[in-house]
């Protein structure tokens, strides 16, 4: 079998050359793929340089102190099944009898093998070596069905076979087993708490997330809540679907580069289930709704989320949400972006508190007693920029103050 | 809720929407006195008069110009085309002149062409084909393909209450043939696409006549659960419903009766390439008619248009990639 080189790889744009500092195999000794060869230096940068395959050590041609051009050879490694034994010695605490070498021609094959977007994309989440699985489809090819298959049986047995699928991390936790000497008690995640967990996750991963706060003068809205007999939430919610139509980048979904504007307003209502978890019902078409009917419409769904009778037409379409943790006292939040959805309003709690308020007719200024809130909105620095989001704020602060024409 | 043919659900729609809305008036060749073609419109001269039941000369450009003046000044037409075939000679005055009139001159054009379409009964060449990606190609017209009679009425009601110009196509082998509950009044069927059967292994992608031909190709596929996608709606196309079958399926057959060239479904699978390339598990596969005119001898026909047997094959060909 013929030698592959190792070569002083290109490190950079304008790195021309490389020294070699040390040797970390003698000739003779066995690599595997990837284990670190020698470690040479440049003007910018000290690297490790990998052995492009496994096999066994034939030649080194360059000594330790050697400057030598990008693209030379620095030694040479004859292929072979030598390393393929030593590799799991090396690196797992697998039975050696166990792991019988591949011959060259199942390793040809192996290399062939085809897999096709969705095998591969969920190998990739959950972490699975396709070449582990066992194919069903046609000449042995990988299918949907086995990785998902796989990924069960892993999930139910730890492992094909016993064996290990990744490299274990060294660390141990001090005292593993039952108890726990802190008085700690595991306890399983419900399903709904995974399933907001990951939403969440994935929303922090696509999302570009900042937000944005702006203090309100509630006086108003207490005001007309008092008069109608309704929380502050529907009143906010009407006014902030009535801004939104003056700024529809916030009334959207961002599906990868995939943006969609809304006209009509699918609002979802972030809906607290105890310690269970929460749920985000939509509320189809809300700006057809007053104060009241969304009032109405609020408590429905709240009810039936609580009594956990929600159907799937109830949770979807949301084209964006309002969450009102300000119910328990809170002042200020960042909320996790609903994705597609491109922002999240939050209402925080409405606090008494001493401002300026200004006597634009005497001129003068004076400090008063009033019914203060912030409202928070996470929004996605993908879909626009920090100034549509300050604008939309105070466009709906100056509405909940009554300070526009309509 | 009453039983009804599909033709029976047109002419239903047709009937009720003209009583409801008097903008709206019907127009095409022998759609009058004998009652059209099939007799979609018949009796309707007896109830609206010939006013609004026009009898028109053989002369598709004239019948599409018309109803496009007639649309811009005011009134709903429904055109007929007596065989979908025909529609060509009226082509520009829907391509270029309804299709472009919102973007040139900002004037709405609410008009509605019916295309009986399809073949399957020895129509020949002139008689027999599905001509909707023409339209598909020239922005400014909706398409929409009904396939069982309750979405036959509701999309013809949509089409006659939408803006815009709207190429109907209902299949003439499906008049006759298919028979279901249709709702007693006046609705809209959105144009989104429909889940004909829930599946879990593989999706059919199909619209108008096609729909039942995948439906009974699928419904015993050694015990394979299958999708059937209904369309509905040409443009806009639904490709979100599209792409939600794909994700959960990860395998999808592309059915067109169309000739197999730039069809619907060509459409269809470039967007799941674009799109949804990391939810397949297997090609994308595409049934259609080859790029022939459709035959006159019923043996050819038949094995020119996509069959259950071609379906079947595919599809299990698909189950075992």
């Amino acid at each position: 079998m013929n030698a592959v080189d190792v070569a002083m790889p290109q490190m950079g744009v304008s790195v021309a050359e490389g020294t070699v500092i040390a040797w970390s195999k003698a000739v003779g000794d066995s690599v595997a793929e990837d284990e670190t060869v020698c470690e040479v230096t440049t003007d910018k940068i000290d690297t490790e340089i990998p052995a492009p395959v496994s096999g066994r050590l034939s030649e080194i041609l360059v000594e330790v102190g050697t400057t030598v051009d990008v693209g030379a050879v620095l030694a040479r490694i004859v292929p072979g099944d030598g390393a393929a034994q030593a590799a799991p010695e090396a690196n797992l605490p697998v039975d050696a009898d166990a792991v019988s070498p591949p011959s060259p021609v199942e390793e040809a094959r192996e290399q062939r093998r085809f897999y096709s977007p969705v095998a591969k994309r969920i190998a990739r989440e959950h972490g699975v070596e396709l070449a582990e699985v066992e194919g069903t489809g046609r000449r042995g090819r990988v299918t949907k069905a086995d990785v998902e298959a796989f990924v069960a049986a892993r999930g139910a047995s730890g492992g094909a076979n016993g064996r290990a699928l990744h490299s274990d991390s060294p660390y141990r936790a001090d005292h593993e087993g039952d108890g726990d000497d802190l008085g700690g008690r595991p306890q399983t995640l419900s399903r709904m708490r995974q399933s907001i967990g990951a939403a969440m996750l994935r929303s922090q991963e696509l999302t570009a997330a900042c937000t944005t706060v702006v203090e309100c003068d509630f006086s108003l809205v207490e005001q007309r809540r008092r008069a109608l007999g309704v929380t502050a939430l529907p009143l906010v919610a009407v006014a902030a679907i009535e801004t939104l139509r003056e700024f529809p980048n916030l009334n959207a979904t961002l599906e990868g580069d995939a943006l969609m504007v809304f006209d009509r307003v699918h609002l979802g209502i972030a809906v607290s289930l105890g310690s269970d978890g929460l749920i985000v019902p939509v509320i189809h078409d809300a700006q057809n709704l007053s104060a009241e009917g969304l009032a109405e419409r609020i408590r429905d769904v709240a009810a039936r989320a609580r009594a956990r009778q929600l159907v799937a037409d109830d949770v979807r379409g949301g084209t964006f949400t309002i969450t009102n943790p300000g119910a328990f006292g809170a002042l200020i939040a960042t909320p996790i972006i609903n994705v597609p959805q491109v922002a999240i309003l939050d209402l925080e709690a409405i606090v008494r508190r001493p401002v300026i308020v200004a006597d634009e007719a005497a001129g003068t200024e004076a400090i008063a007693i009033r019914s203060m809130a912030h409202l928070c909105m996470s929004w996605d620095h993908r879909a626009l920029d920090g100034a549509y989001a300050a604008q939309f704020l105070t466009a709906l602060r100056m509405r909940l103050e009554g300070r526009t024409n309509r | 809720m009453a039983t009804r043919t599909y033709l029976e659900a047109i002419s239903e729609a047709l009937r009720e929407e003209m009583r409801l809305d008097e903008r709206v008036f019907v127009m095409g060749e022998d759609v009058g006195e004998f009652g059209g073609a099939f007799k979609v419109t018949d009796g309707l001269i007896e109830e609206f008069g010939p006013g609004r039941v026009r009898d028109t000369p053989i002369a598709e450009a004239g019948i599409v110009g018309t109803a496009v003046g007639a649309a811009i000044a005011g009134l709903r037409p429904v055109c007929e085309m007596q065989f979908a075939d025909f529609v060509a000679c009226g082509f520009d005055q829907l391509v270029n002149v309804a299709g472009k009139m919102h973007y040139r001159l900002g004037l709405a054009v609410p008009l509605t062409v019916r295309l009986p379409t399809g073949g399957g009964f020895s129509g020949g060449p002139f008689h027999s084909q599905s001509p909707e990606a023409w339209f598909m190609h020239a922005p400014g017209i909706k398409v929409v393909a009904p396939s069982t009679p309750a979405d036959a009425k509701g999309l013809l009601v949509a089409a006659i209450r939408d803006a815009n110009p709207v190429v109907y196509l209902e299949h003439k082998n499906l008049y006759r043939r298919v028979k279901g509950e249709v709702a007693e009044e006046q609705f809209e069927t959105p144009l989104r696409a429909r889940v004909a059967r829930e599946g879990r292994d593989l999706v059919v992608v199909a619209y108008g006549a096609m729909v039942h031909t995948a439906l009974e190709a699928t419904e015993d596929l050694e015990g394979a659960s299958v999708e059937v996608l209904d369309l509905r709606s040409l443009v806009p196309l639904d490709e979100e419903a599209i792409l939600a079958s794909v994700e959960k399926t990860s395998r999808v057959l592309v059915l067109d009766e169309a000739n197999a060239t730039c069809a619907a479904g060509a459409q269809v699978a470039a967007l799941i390439a674009d799109r949804g390339f990391e939810y397949l598990d297997a090609p994308v596969r595409r049934v259609a008619t080859p790029d022939v005119p459709i035959p006159f001898s019923p043996p050819l026909e038949q094995a020119v248009l996509p069959g259950v047997g071609r379906v079947r094959e595919a599809c299990l060909e698909l189950l075992g990639y």
